[in-house]
């Protein structure tokens, strides 16, 4: 049984980067035009052939949205984007528009079309629709339960793709104009303000929200590599290089760690704290098991919880001092315990000692983001390794 | 040019043609019929073209039953079926139905390539989106084959959630349920209502697009078909509008009165001379 893919989201050419090498088996970016992430930095041709580049020496593909909902002046100039985007390599184009479906599978019939989500597409027979469409795989709506996924495998045989973790829509994807409504911003093209995030007056004492919990499958991961699915996605284009690793890197140990028959409740458990120490916001399997209900949103304006734990990016090694130097992000003082992991898997316990600015003068403690710093450390590690914070000096938190 | 209307009222008013929501398949409908009801009402007004709204998002589990209801369905004199989900145009395709569809992707029908498209995959009408500018549509219409249909009077529908989006808030303050919910933005104060049934939790705007004022252009432009919706309109009120608007598409769209009288709905012409943005700073 081939592999299930691991799917990454990536907002810029670091990232994907990152994602690769943290384990992801494909990345998904979007390029300048037609993607749903408008204001995301996004990829110029130029990153995209990169892109393909740095994945394909790897073995790994790479994924262009062009899944807005086409006005007519957008389709000025798609056809000249898409060949462009196939001269450079790319490995599949995520669709809603079945026009702009039926246009790359004429004129370029050996790249893969995924069906994007914005179909909502959540039943046997619209897969089997698009299948006669030459749609090698569909990305199915978020509110499809485990038990219709797999009869959809079983009845089409098409290629299903879900999303595992992240952020939620309220509402059907492609079925709400929101956004349209209350700020001008078209969702559908990229322009979403998340106005299911915002609180409403009403008439009763609390304001009514509507807001989603985050989803976080990974303690479904084993049932859905049984249940046939192809490939598992994680939402979040403009997320950071350290939300991405962990979460990528994450996953990639749980599935690794499925099929090799060692991912033991003690190990799953650390997986998920994992996990969880880089959400935002409170996480649920919504609609994988049941109807999403009460307990999957919010009942208050305010969700995202802030996050402190990512210490810093490692950048290099002063072999002069024994040094790994990196970039820091949050603050941290000696005798923090802290965790340093690597793109390959490997991890680090490891308690802060001396802190050292670039130029080795030593300090009380790390606060200054973005300042270069340096710690004493054995041996030097891969480039995007990350250190983060494991608890507070004699439990200062 | 013809009217087509979708009542909050089973009370059949003088209109072209009608638009009826199939009871267990639509959404976003206030009221509801039976096949059986439809039956009925077609018999009684052989005149008036019917079609059918089947506009929810189906599951696997749905697809039997709604294969007996299109089944059926293509035995009456339907006009067209208005359809969202795509297992709707396969189902067509599977059992070889004769009768008409209109692809009714409520915000996704933007485009006149796309258009075309179904057109070709022998979907006969389009009822295009209402958040697309009026020129836009006339562009759409002058370049498809396809026949259009724009919504120019409604409270307009603006989401569709699978969620229980009412029960839940009601749980939460511990209090019982209510079918419908009014909330407000707090910046614009805009308001929406809730409206919610076993299938999810619809939103509208709570205001009324008013395209009396575009209806002449369209005319002018031989857009084949409009449409009126009824909820959030007072009955007799929304009879009479029907009522003129026919009146005044018989009379070739001069008839300025017309135009005097409807600006008492208000001046709230949605997207018809409003684009929505999607780019909100440049790539830096």
């Amino acid at each position: 049984m081939a592999k299930i893919e691991l799917l990454s989201p990536a907002g810029d050419l670091e990232r994907l980067k990152v994602t690769l090498l943290y384990g992801a088996d494909a990345v998904y970016i979007g390029g300048e035009k037609y993607s749903l992430r408008a204001n995301a930095t996004n990829f110029t041709l130029e990153n995209i052939k990169q892109a393909c580049d740095f994945a394909h020496k790897l073995n790994k593909k790479v994924y262009l949205t062009l899944n807005i909902v086409f006005h007519n002046e957008d389709m000025e100039g798609v056809e000249e984007y898409i060949q462009q985007v196939v001269m450079a390599g790319i490995d599949a184009f995520i669709v809603s528009d079945p026009f702009i479906i039926s246009y790359i599978k004429t004129n370029f019939p050996n790249v893969e079309v995924h069906l994007s989500t914005q179909n909502s597409t959540s039943n046997y027979k619209a897969v089997e629709y698009f299948k006669n469409e030459g749609v090698k795989r569909v990305v199915l709506a978020r509110e499809v339960q485990l038990e219709d996924m797999k009869e959809i495998i079983k009845r089409t045989g098409i290629d299903i793709e879900i999303f595992i973790h992240g952020a939620m829509c309220t509402c059907f994807s492609g079925r709400c104009a929101l956004s349209n409504y209350v700020t001008n911003r078209d969702a559908n093209r990229g322009g979403c303000s998340q106005v299911c995030r915002f609180a409403f007056k009403t008439t009763e004492e609390k304001d009514f929200t509507m807001a989603s919990k985050d989803l976080n499958l990974s303690k479904y991961i084993g049932q859905i590599i049984e249940s046939g699915i192809k490939s598992l996605k994680v939402e979040g284009r403009m997320r950071s290089l350290y939300y991405l690793a962990t979460v990528i890197g994450t996953y990639r140990e749980i599935i690794d760690s499925y099929y090799n028959n060692n991912l033991s409740e003690e190990k799953m458990s650390l997986l998920e704290q994992r996990l969880n120490k880089v959400a935002n916001r409170e996480v649920s399997s919504q609609y994988l098991m049941k109807e999403a209900d009460h307990t999957d949103q919010y009942y208050s304006g305010r969700q995202e919880l802030s996050n402190q734990d990512y210490l810093g990016l490692i950048t290099g090694y002063d072999y002069q001092n024994n040094c790994i130097i990196l970039i820091e992000r949050n603050f941290f003082s000696p005798g923090d315990q802290t965790e340093i992991f690597t793109p390959s898997g490997e991890t680090y316990q490891y308690t802060i000692d001396k802190i050292y600015d670039e130029n080795m003068n030593e300090l009380d403690v790390a606060c200054h983001p973005e300042e270069v710093l340096k710690l004493k450390f054995q041996k030097q590690l891969p480039p995007y390794s990350m250190i983060r914070l494991i608890s507070k000096a004699n439990n200062k938190e | 040019m013809k009217l087509l209307v979708e009542q909050s009222n089973k009370d059949i008013i003088d209109a072209d043609g009608l638009i009826l929501a199939l009871k267990g398949f639509s959404v976003q409908s206030e009221v509801t019929y039976t096949k059986e009801e439809i039956k009925d009402i077609i018999e009684k007004n052989p005149q008036k073209e019917i079609f059918i709204s089947i506009n929810k998002n189906i599951f696997n589990k749905e697809i039997e039953a709604l294969k007996q209801e299109l089944l059926y369905l293509d035995n009456l004199n339907i006009k067209g079926i208005f359809f969202y989900d795509l297992a709707i145009l396969q189902l067509k395709k599977e059992l070889n139905l004769k009768t008409d569809l209109v692809w009714n992707q409520t915000h996704m029908v933007n485009n006149y390539k796309t258009c075309n498209y179904y057109f070709n995959k022998g979907v006969k009408y389009a009822l295009l989106s209402k958040e697309i500018t009026l020129e836009e549509i006339l562009e759409i219409v002058a370049k498809t084959s396809i026949i259009s249909m724009v919504e120019v009077l409604s409270m307009p529908s603006v989401a569709f959630s699978k969620r229980r989006l009412i029960t839940n808030y009601y749980k939460d303050l511990n209090k019982s349920s209510s079918k419908t919910l009014d909330i407000e933005e707090k910046i614009i104060n805009q308001k929406y209502q809730l409206i919610e049934d076993e299938n999810g939790t619809s939103f509208f705007l709570k205001s009324i697009t008013n395209g009396t004022s575009i209806i002449k252009n369209l005319f002018d432009n031989n857009v084949p078909y409009i449409i009126m919706r009824e909820y959030g309109i007072n009955h007799s009120l929304f009879k009479e509008i029907v009522d003129d608007t026919k009146e005044y598409i018989k009379g070739n769209c001069q008839n300025i009165k017309y135009l005097e009288k409807y600006k008492k709905l208000g001046q709230d012409t949605n997207f018809f001379f409003k684009k929505t943005i999607y780019k909100v700073r440049k790539n830096g």
